[in-house]
């Protein structure tokens, strides 16, 4: 009885230095949540549905989504060897590699937008060549959204994979071919496996920067819309009215897709304790 | 005389800061050979050039008569067994037993998995995961997963070392029994001289890269090669002795032409061939016998040399077998100690470490 209250007490009542952090801790919550709240309760049933209604609404939303996960499978096939090799390799130039990882972090997408166009556009070096060859043109085509929305999203996948690679016992690898696996099956069952929370929070990240991503899109590929250009495109229409119900609507889903992913793919405890 | 199993001839390789230097060695089918060093050493780095890991710059690996200096770790059959056993802990024990079978088929008349568990005492454990293992249970799911690829030479890399005192006696123990009956030559590398002492049929002292002394345990610690070895091995007396008699957790030794009263352990049982160690410490020096005295081992000696050991003085002593003890400068002073002079020298029962002999 003695102990029980007073260590109670000491958890329960933060004071001093605990207590001024929650209430900043607070205020930051607050300053995320409440846009999104507020924006949530302005909508009337009526226009919501009245959106929902477009065609063009809808498809830009799946659109979207499509291209989000598209560009999630391509980060973890382009991210994850890269992951790979910055956890386990040291090597010259190592340093130089990390930043250009992390370059697109610091580009303003517009920039990155303007850039990919110089590439991947008309008269892009790769973009040229490719049309002139098989008609393919990443300008207005799902094809230039998802290369933008990769140029600004893989490096989560490749830092968060790396981070998790790092995490598993170079000890594991070593015995798993004194065993009699080559370096290919040490990788898909062991390094892989192991990893395989990190690399899936990465591509979490990246799933939900790549369906967020206006920036980079609108100029590289302002036809066929995603959502965020659409929303932008009524918002010019139409005002805040539409704009603001459509974007209701888009968040609803993404934010649903990031709980889920959240859900299906956080670390739990007991996977943590023995990772290494 | 068949070839060797293993053999090792004048394998040198540097990594950093680490290095090889002309090691070669054979092993009979069996043997067991334990490599004693301090850290920095090259104890792992030469385990892991004999698993694969890296390519000597010069020399060869033979074993079964194979030459294995080129082959990936995956082609050489070699049992690779790390400190904390590196098992998978994504995978059930069973699947963890079972990995090497992806890569290889079974050898045909092999011990069925179930037969290799339960050998082990592993068959209630194979749905585990291996965080849920006690130390001993994780050893033994490492050494079936060794076993399970019908390894041609097992290595070990300290795996005891990071274990509490008593765990490690224990898993010593399960450990030299099992390499007793696995039949399969033993690379096993510490810093841990009675680890060394236990489980060696023959043993090396290795130094900046280097075996300086190979041969049997108690040739190396009683007969040092080199000061390296002596000022590595040296803080133990190490004697062979045989158990005359056991009894009320006391055990009677025949060391040379003496007779060690110890605390019994183990390794006392009647008739055992035994290794008594008696750290130098833990010997005292007197003028005249304590009539009144609990120890029990009370010996006449004579001191055959005498050296400065940092702020002790070292003097090795002839009691009827080799014997070495460690003294202050004022003990050296008192007792006049200098080779020829006479005294009694004592050591407690409970001082006396008994290691069994495979016989």
């Amino acid at each position: 009885m003695g102990s029980e209250p007073t260590r109670r007490q000491h958890y329960a009542q933060p004071r001093g230095l605990m207590l001024v952090f929650s209430l900043v801790g607070g205020l930051l919550l607050l300053f995320i949540a409440l846009p999104l709240l507020r924006l949530f309760g302005a909508q009337s049933a009526a226009s919501l549905m009245r959106v929902a209604a477009m065609a063009e609404v809808r498809s830009s939303i799946l659109l979207s989504v499509e291209a989000a996960l598209l560009t999630t499978v391509g980060a973890a096939l382009l991210g994850v060897p890269l992951a790979y090799l910055l956890a386990r390799s040291s090597f010259r130039g190592k340093g130089l590699v990390e930043a250009i990882v992390d370059l697109p972090l610091a580009v303003p997408h517009t920039v990155v937008g303007i850039a990919l166009l110089f590439v991947f556009g008309r008269t892009g070096i790769i973009g040229a060549p490719i049309s002139a060859l098989t008609g393919y043109q990443f300008w207005g085509s799902a094809g230039g959204i998802v290369i933008a929305m990769l140029y600004v999203s893989v490096t989560y996948t490749v830092n968060a994979a790396r981070v998790g690679f790092e995490a598993v016992d170079p000890r594991l690898e070593k015995v798993a071919r004194t065993l009699g696996a080559g370096r290919w099956a040490v990788f898909l069952q062991v390094s892989l496996p192991l990893a395989a929370r990190g690399i899936l929070t990465g591509l979490t990240l990246t799933f939900a920067r790549s369906i967020s991503e206006f920036g980079s899109v609108i100029v590289l590929t302002y036809y066929p819309m995603t959502a965020p250009v659409k929303i932008y495109d009524l918002f010019l229409q139409f005002g805040l009215g539409d704009s603001s119900a459509m974007a209701a609507l888009f968040l609803a889903v993404t934010l649903s897709l990031f709980v889920l992913f959240r859900f299906l793919f956080s670390p739990r405890r007991d996977a943590e304790k023995r990772r290494g | 005389m068949s070839a060797p199993a293993v053999s090792v001839e004048g394998v040198s390789l540097r990594v950093g800061a680490f290095a090889l230097r002309d090691i070669s060695f054979s092993l009979a089918a069996g043997e067991t050979f334990v490599i004693l060093g301090p850290s920095g050493a090259g104890k792992s780095l030469l385990l892991e050039t004999l698993a694969g890991f890296y390519r000597p710059s010069s020399g060869r690996i033979l074993i079964g008569g194979r030459d294995l200096t080129e082959a990936p770790p995956e082609a050489r059959r070699i049992a690779f067994m790390f400190q904390d056993y590196a098992l998978f802990p994504h995978l059930t024990v069973a699947q963890n037993v079972a990995f090497g079978l992806r890569f290889s088929p079974r050898r045909k008349g092999a011990e069925p998995l179930d037969a290799l568990l339960a050998r082990l005492g592993l068959e209630h454990l194979g749905a585990r995961k291996p965080m849920h293992l006690s130390g001993g249970e994780q050893q033994r799911v490492a050494l079936a997963r060794a076993l399970a690829m019908d390894p041609t030479l097992f290595l070990f890399d300290e795996p005891l070392s990071a274990l509490d005192a008593r765990s490690r006696d224990t898993l010593r123990s399960e450990l030299k029994t099992f390499l007793n009956r696995a039949g399969v030559p033993a690379i096993y590398v510490t810093h841990d001289q009675l680890e060394a002492l236990a489980l060696a049929d023959k043993m090396a002292v290795m130094k900046d890269g280097a075996l300086l002394q190979t041969g049997c345990p108690a040739e190396i610690f009683n007969a040092p090669a080199s000061e390296a070895v002596a000022n590595f091995v040296g803080v133990e007396t190490v004697l062979e002795g045989k158990v005359l008699s056991v009894s009320d957790g006391m055990a009677a030794i025949s060391v040379a032409s003496q007779v060690l009263h110890v605390l019994a352990n183990d390794a006392a049982k009647p008739n055992a061939s035994v290794l008594a160690c008696i750290r130098p410490e833990d010997v005292a020096l007197a003028r005249t016998t304590h009539p009144g005295s609990s120890v029990r081992n009370q010996f006449q000696a004579r001191v055959t040399a005498v050296a400065a050991a940092g702020p002790l003085f070292k003097i090795s002593l002839d009691a009827g077998f080799p014997l070495v003890a460690y003294v202050s400068k004022q003990s050296y002073l008192e007792l006049g100690l200098a080779p020829g002079a006479d005294l009694i020298a004592s050591v407690k029962a409970t001082a006396v470490h008994l290691i069994g002999r495979a016989s």
